[in-house]
């Protein structure tokens, strides 16, 4: 590798990533980043809603009233199970990492996996449960 | 690979301290949102009007349960979108510009959040 990149670049990664062969634990990367990055970019909208407040209760409490519409509780819930599958996922991360999750790793991910589906699902409840 | 290339980006010079941070952080995290998830989610009157959020920003503790939120969140996942730019092999000038963008985000975010929390 030298750090002249070439022009594709991207399409270099893209058949990279679609030649490669994946087992369960390059999902779980892949799944991983593709999570992070959107949460990353929901921490900033977070924030600037959050601003907010600055307008005093009447406007805040009319955005509040907007984000608890279906439309966004659908959202909020799609956004759980990002948060959801990235924390579970970064548990696993950290046992291999730091504990002795190497070996157990693709046991740890099945687990990884039913967990999620059961938060998700209960989160969904919860958050439907008050439209 | 030339070594020299991400050697003014990162923390020192094999990023191992970023990458701990990167576990530690995320460890935090996970505690932290579990308690926003009960406070926001499994009660959702509890959280959303103003004047609940009012009461709970005008305590200490809120402000610094806050204020950790904030920064590691914001640090945790700008760490983690380099960690992704730095997959790639990219030009010099390249890197430098998305590290510039990642650090005026990583002030400009917090800055407009911690302005948030200490308003009150």
């Amino acid at each position: 590798m030298s750090t002249q990149s070439s022009p594709s670049v991207f399409s270099r990664w893209l058949s990279v990533l679609f030649n490669y062969k994946k087992h369960s634990g390059s999902w779980a990367w892949i799944l991983h980043r593709i999570t992070g990055l959107g949460l990353t970019f929901y921490i900033l909208l977070h924030i600037v809603a959050l601003t907010g407040l600055l307008k005093g209760e009447a406007a805040f409490n009319a955005e509040m009233k907007l984000f608890s519409s279906p439309f966004f509780l659908f959202g909020e819930w799609l956004l759980g199970t990002l948060v959801v599958f990235h924390a579970v996922n970064g548990i696993r991360i950290v046992l291999v990492d730091l504990g002795n999750g190497a070996k157990y790793h693709k046991q740890i991910l099945k687990f990884v996996y039913v967990l999620s589906f059961i938060f998700i699902a209960g989160m969904g409840y919860l958050i439907f449960s008050h439209i | 690979m030339n070594t020299n290339t991400f050697k003014f980006y990162g923390s020192g010079n094999s990023g191992a301290k970023n990458w701990y941070i990167q576990r530690i952080s995320g460890i935090v995290l996970v505690v932290v949102l579990i308690g926003h998830y009960i406070l926001m989610h499994a009660t959702p009157e509890s959280g959303h009007t103003y004047q609940a959020v009012m009461e709970r920003l005008h305590q200490p503790i809120w402000k610094i349960i806050d204020l950790t939120f904030i920064t590691l969140g914001l640090w945790h996942g700008l760490n983690g979108t380099w960690n992704v730019i730095r997959d790639f092999t990219l030009k010099q000038w390249v890197v430098t510009t998305l590290y510039t963008i990642l650090i005026v985000i990583a002030l400009a975010f917090w800055f407009l959040g911690v302005n948030t929390i200490l308003s009150f």
